[in-house]
């Protein structure tokens, strides 16, 4: 398994910096940990029928700072249940990049990404060429390229299968 | 090469000669924290042994287990997770504290906030053992790199360096000077960066003070926050240090990402308004703002300075009737001196409902809110919802604050009250 690049429709722009993305779900649900009922709630305090909307590999656009607050998970899990493949910021929080991305979910800073992009508009990530396109207008963006294990966590598809082949191959190669 | 708190605490935690700023390391924690919460420990237990084969983590010494969420427990799943964590601590080796208070208060008490040390939590709030010159960090669910290995896998932060300068005003505490950094250098200010405080406002602060401002790095974007060892905090973790290691200073050439210099002199109590802690606004332009209940508390305050300073606003008076005023000590030693000291009785005797240590109030798993309802809180998030119905709201605030609003009914200035108290400890003494 490898990072592939992705391509799908903006299924949110979050205008807001510093988003709390607890209120995806709203935090008075934070605690539920059935996958389907957390979907199912995702957004319903912005939109009706978010989960019907989104189609499997869409993408969220974020502003600053994006996952500000206390990074819970179960607004990503809901989000990767419905489809999601990725986030797009502008920039984001340390708590959330880290604990997102050891989920195998790409976090992609793309500075410029909310003015660039509206909702509905189909977005290309290339992870090779480190850019992210908006097929709408053509307009492109250079995204910031991940550190090392960054990159390896996602092409391994999370932190413990990055784990496991770490430790795999450092038992092959004392 | 010149460094600073953090390179240093990296490069040795990393075995290197020297680190830089976006090196990309493998770091041996010095200790490994966790509170028990469903779907961290009981996930990193099952996924160590069943994902990676290991019935028995490598140098159990170095981890240490908390139960201070839950506490108490109302209902059999939850005292579940805690039986599950008490038998792993068994099995492992693992020392498990439990109602000794909220871990990240308890971890310094016990000396795991040793000076150079590089510690690991999933939780970002263990960033207040920075108080005493740890680096110390929450890496989410990535701790569990370190449940399998010996090691954590981080980037090296480049370093802010925050200067206060001036002298605080009487009834301007820790809690404002944090609120207001966030206000003057904006919530994303820091991010991925470590923050090292200093300056003259900083060495008078007690260590108290310290934790609370350290412990809130994460609303300033940052890593985590470190402040450097002094006489105050090298009395403080004599004897109680869990690791022999030298303390780390900074070097006086480091080279720092920026470095930003706070003056504190007309700094005013503030007031952290929903919906985020992005938020600080002057106390002085919500007073008068209804308010229903009061939370005193916390990891990030509850502390004896912040008790003492309720005691001040509240001695011989009493609440508004119907508010609902909750004290909750941040630990039992705290507690237990709190009580020493008459602060209790005073508090109690005031109105206010008294906990022992838990987590619980600041995330509204107790005295939960209702719709419409409006706290004054230092708890540490301010997020709709987070002590109950999302159309509550909390105001984020110092002790002293929450004293007196529970006096008024209403967000209120203490420092009246202060000057009274003040005042009365003058004539008392003479």
């Amino acid at each position: 398994m490898s990072l592939v690049n992705l391509r799908g429709r903006a299924a949110w722009i979050f205008e807001e910096d510093d988003y709390d993305i607890d209120l995806i779900i709203g935090v008075r649900n934070i605690k539920i940990t059935d996958v389907t009922e957390l979907a199912g709630l995702a957004m319903a305090d912005y939109v009706p029928d978010f989960a019907g909307a989104v189609r499997k590999g869409d993408v969220l656009v974020g502003g600053h700072n994006f996952g500000y607050g206390h990074p819970h998970y179960p607004a990503m899990r809901a989000m990767r249940h419905l489809g999601i493949a990725c986030v797009i910021a502008e920039s984001f929080s340390p708590g959330f990049f880290r604990g997102e991305m050891s989920m195998g979910f790409p976090l992609v800073t793309c500075p410029g990404i909310r003015a660039a992009a509206v909702r509905g508009d189909e977005l290309e990530v290339n992870f090779d060429s480190n850019e992210v396109r908006n097929r709408r207008t053509g307009k492109r963006l250079p995204l910031q390229p991940f550190s090392a294990s960054e990159r390896g966590m996602l092409d391994a598809g999370g932190l413990i299968p990055y784990l496991k082949a770490r430790i795999a191959g450092s038992k092959e190669t004392p | 090469m010149s460094h600073t708190m953090t390179e240093k605490i990296l490069a040795r935690a990393s075995g290197k000669e020297s680190v830089k700023p976006g090196d990309e390391i493998t770091a041996r924690p010095d200790f490994v924290i966790a509170y028990d919460f469903p779907g961290y420990t009981d996930v990193f237990f099952k996924e160590t042994r069943e994902d990676f084969g290991i019935s028995k983590v490598s140098s159990p010494e170095r981890f240490v287990l908390f139960i201070d969420h839950m506490v108490p427990a109302t209902a059999p799943k939850e005292e579940e997770l805690h039986k599950i964590t008490r038998a792993w601590g068994k099995e492992q080796g693992v020392p498990v504290y439990e109602r000794e208070g909220i871990g990240h208060q308890v971890a310094a008490e016990l000396g795991y906030a040793t000076p150079g040390a590089f510690v690991v939590h999933f939780d970002g709030h263990v960033s207040q053992l920075g108080a005493f010159g740890s680096f110390a960090f929450g890496a989410r669910k990535g701790v569990i790199e370190s449940f399998v290995t010996e090691n954590v896998t981080l980037t090296v932060p480049a370093t802010v360096k925050v200067e206060l300068v001036g002298t605080l005003q009487p009834g301007v505490m820790a809690r404002d000077v944090f609120h207001h950094m966030v206000r003057v250098m904006g919530p994303a200010s820091c991010r991925f960066k470590a923050v090292e405080l200093c300056g003259p406002v900083i060495d008078q602060l007690s260590i108290e003070g310290r934790q609370t401002i350290c412990g809130q790095a994460m609303f300033l974007g940052a890593t985590t926050m470190l402040i450097a060892p002094d006489a105050k905090t090298m009395a403080y973790v004599a004897g109680r240090s869990k690791v022999d290691l030298a303390p780390v200073h900074p070097d006086a050439d480091a080279v720092y990402e920026r470095v930003v210099t706070i003056d504190v002199s007309s700094l005013e109590p503030i007031v952290v308004v929903p919906p985020s802690p992005a938020n600080t606004r002057d106390l002085k332009d919500y007073v008068g703002v209804e308010v229903h209940t009061g939370y005193l508390g916390s990891c990030a305050s509850g502390r004896l300075e912040d008790l003492r300073v309720a005691a001040d606003v509240l001695r011989g008076r009493r609440i508004q009737p119907g508010f609902q005023l909750h004290v909750v000590p941040t630990s039992r030693a705290i507690m237990a001196a709190a009580a020493r000291e008459g602060l209790i009785e005073c508090l109690v005797e005031a109105g206010a409902f008294i906990s022992s240590p838990s987590c619980d109030y600041c995330f509204g798993r107790i005295a939960t809110m209702s719709d419409g309802q409006r706290a004054v809180s230092t708890g540490t998030l301010n997020t709709p919802g987070r002590m109950g119905s999302v159309d509550s709201e909390i105001y984020i605030c110092n002790a002293a604050v929450v004293a007196a609003s529970a006096l008024e009914g209403r967000i209120a200035d203490p420092r009246p009250y202060l000057a009274e108290a003040a005042a009365a400890a003058v004539g008392a003494a003479t």
